[in-house]
């Protein structure tokens, strides 16, 4: 009978293994298994699929590659790693907007990458409708990378690494801008930060000091309406009263709904103390004067979001010096020394 | 015992090696009423762009005068057609699965779209729709007519520009004519689809096997500045985003095509 149990189980093993690669024929396995999708502890599913795009670490490596080569602009001189720094939780330090070819300014502050395919809109507007297709939107912009899809997808096909890289990831060496975006997508869908002092102390690995704990019972208090756990997003695009007049309307330039402008999408308070500058123009340098904001800098306009329609908020020094320690647990040294996604 | 079960796993592995890569390619509508006498063909939709009764000639050197007064030349045309339904003689509907067509008069092995392995029999008219649906603006990144590399895509606010028209005009206030329209989203009140029907008199568009069949669809391009309101370029010489002056071009566009004849 044990026999046969073993053998039973042996079968299932074989089965189980044959149903999960015979829906995967356009992709190869491979053996070194470095990188994975995963849904960390308390997450919620993605809202990234996957359906048409498994991960696998191929496509990760792809996308890598292609995230960091400065074929994808025009006079290839940037990548998509020159505005998006590991250092920085991806985000580019130091520079209040973005910096594309030719020293061209964008207009707006270039996010920090990670937890990706838990969003279902991307850019501060949210502009782009799918994660596949965010990739497009860098690489065309023409303050950014000001390359063509089909100029990009050409170089790609013409040089002598990347039509055996796509033949291995997606089977064909006949390279797609879809193959291009999808591959890209995957780099980014793998670069999850959920390994801060925040998330030990959630499984209970890590201690928070005094400090750590008044800052998270306050930031639960006023700041976790919007910042919202465990993405420390709620996905949504809020007028927080940084200006009475916008210069960029920001999700009304996707909308063109009046009752939209001057709102940005809410930014994830992870990795928070390594992304300045702050907001969409890049506006703030330190985390310091963000509260300084919410205290005393709250503007009046038609689009304010309701949370904050009473105006500043009530944040006392030492207050704010208990948020700041906990803001700190949201860094992730292991997300920005990983060399999985290092260049 | 041993063997049963050895049976049982194999039989359970070729069953699920089979039934689990289930592609989604079963959403093909079948035609009702089918008739046995009739086989499935291939039918051809035959666009004619037109600058109302002439040829459209898009390289820019022939002038053509707008309903406002304003003479003017056009340098590109280009428009989505989608979700290409055949309407049957009783009344049933074959929907074209995957029908998304890029028409470009600049480029002529676009222009006749061919509709393939229609079910055979007779059939009184064609829908479809202008631009790319709604849904797949939004699944992720797309291949053939509709791969944002055909430059008929906008990546800063994802979707696809349905009709894009070029050219240039005196009355222009930089000379230069950009209209590229598009936008889906109805809560936003940006809604650019426009759905077109015609049907065809008789005698009907006839699909039997290797038969030609062919339906001839005229589209003037004048008719993109007339109809639901008269463009003046002096006024409006560009449009590059969804929304707004759009819909007045796409309300415009929904009357551009009109059905010529079909060939059987």
């Amino acid at each position: 009978m044990n026999k046969l149990l073993s053998q039973f189980s042996v079968g299932l093993f074989a089965l189980s293994f044959l149903f999960i690669t015979s829906c995967s024929d356009d992709q190869e396995v491979s053996t070194a298994p470095e990188v994975s999708f995963y849904v960390p502890d308390g997450f919620p599913q993605p809202a990234y699929s996957f359906k048409n795009n498994a991960f696998t670490p191929l496509r990760f490596e792809l996308g890598k590659k292609l995230f960091y080569d400065p074929i994808l602009s025009r006079d290839s001189t940037i990548s998509c790693g020159s505005c998006h720094q590991q250092f920085a939780a991806f985000a580019h330090l130091d520079h209040f907007v973005s910096h594309g070819i030719n020293d061209l300014l964008g207009t707006r502050n270039a996010p920090p990458l990670f937890n990706l395919a838990w969003h279902s809109e991307f850019m501060l507007d949210g502009g782009v409708a799918n994660f596949e297709l965010q990739p497009f939107a860098p690489i065309t912009n023409p303050v950014e990378m000001d390359e063509t899809i089909a100029n990009a997808v050409m170089k790609l096909q013409r040089s002598s690494l990347y039509p055996s890289l796509f033949r291995s990831a997606y089977g064909s060496d006949s390279i797609t801008s879809q193959m291009m975006a999808r591959a890209i997508t995957l780099f980014m869908a793998g670069l999850i930060s959920a390994d801060s002092k925040y998330d030990r102390y959630k499984k209970g690995t890590a201690t928070f000091s005094d400090a750590e704990k008044r800052g998270y019972a306050l930031f639960k208090a006023k700041c976790e309406s919007c910042h919202t756990e465990p993405l420390f997003t709620d996905l949504k695009y809020r007028n927080n009263g940084l200006d009475s007049r916008f210069n960029d309307a920001g999700r009304a330039h996707i909308t063109t709904l009046p009752q939209d402008s001057g709102k940005f999408k809410v930014p994830s308070l992870r990795n928070v103390a390594l992304s300045y500058p702050y907001m969409h123009d890049g506006r703030f340098r330190t985390l310091s004067s963000i509260i300084d904001h919410y205290r005393s800098g709250i503007k009046q306009s038609s689009t304010l979001d309701p949370l904050l329609i009473n105006g500043n908020m009530s944040i006392s020094d030492a207050e704010k010096a208990d948020i700041l320690s906990f803001l700190n647990t949201l860094t992730d040294q292991t997300f920005i020394t990983n060399k999985k996604f290092g260049e | 015992m041993k063997n049963i079960f050895k049976l049982l796993i194999l039989t359970s592995v070729i069953t699920l090696t089979f039934t689990g890569c289930k592609k989604d390619d079963d959403d093909t509508t079948p035609a009702g009423g089918g008739s046995t006498n009739y086989t499935s063909g291939d039918v051809t939709i035959d666009f004619t762009n037109t600058a109302g009764t002439t040829n459209l000639d898009v390289s820019g050197a022939t002038s053509y005068i707008n309903e406002a007064g304003e003479s003017f030349a056009v340098t590109n045309f280009k428009y989505y057609i989608s979700n290409v339904k055949l309407i049957k003689q009783d009344g049933s509907v074959y929907s074209v699965p995957e029908s998304y067509y890029l028409i470009d008069e600049g480029d002529q092995s676009t222009v006749t779209p061919v509709l393939p392995s229609i079910p055979g029999g007779i059939y009184t008219g064609i829908r479809y729709t202008i631009g790319v649906d709604s849904a797949r603006n939004v699944s992720g990144a797309q291949t053939g007519a509709l791969d944002p590399a055909n430059g008929m895509f906008w990546s800063w606010n994802s979707g696809y520009i349905f009709v894009k028209c070029e050219g240039t005009s005196s009355a222009s206030s930089n000379g230069n004519l950009v209209f590229h329209i598009g936008g889906f989203k109805e809560s936003n009140n940006t809604n650019a689809l426009r759905n077109v029907e015609f049907n065809f008199p008789s005698p009907y568009l006839t699909v039997n096997g290797t038969r030609e069949a062919e339906i001839h669809i005229i589209a003037d391009v004048l008719k993109m500045f007339k109809g639901t309101e008269t463009v003046s370029f002096a006024a409006n010489n560009f449009q590059m985003s969804p929304g707004g002056f759009a819909l007045t071009m796409a309300n415009n566009y929904q009357n551009m095509f009109s059905f010529d004849h079909i060939h059987n």
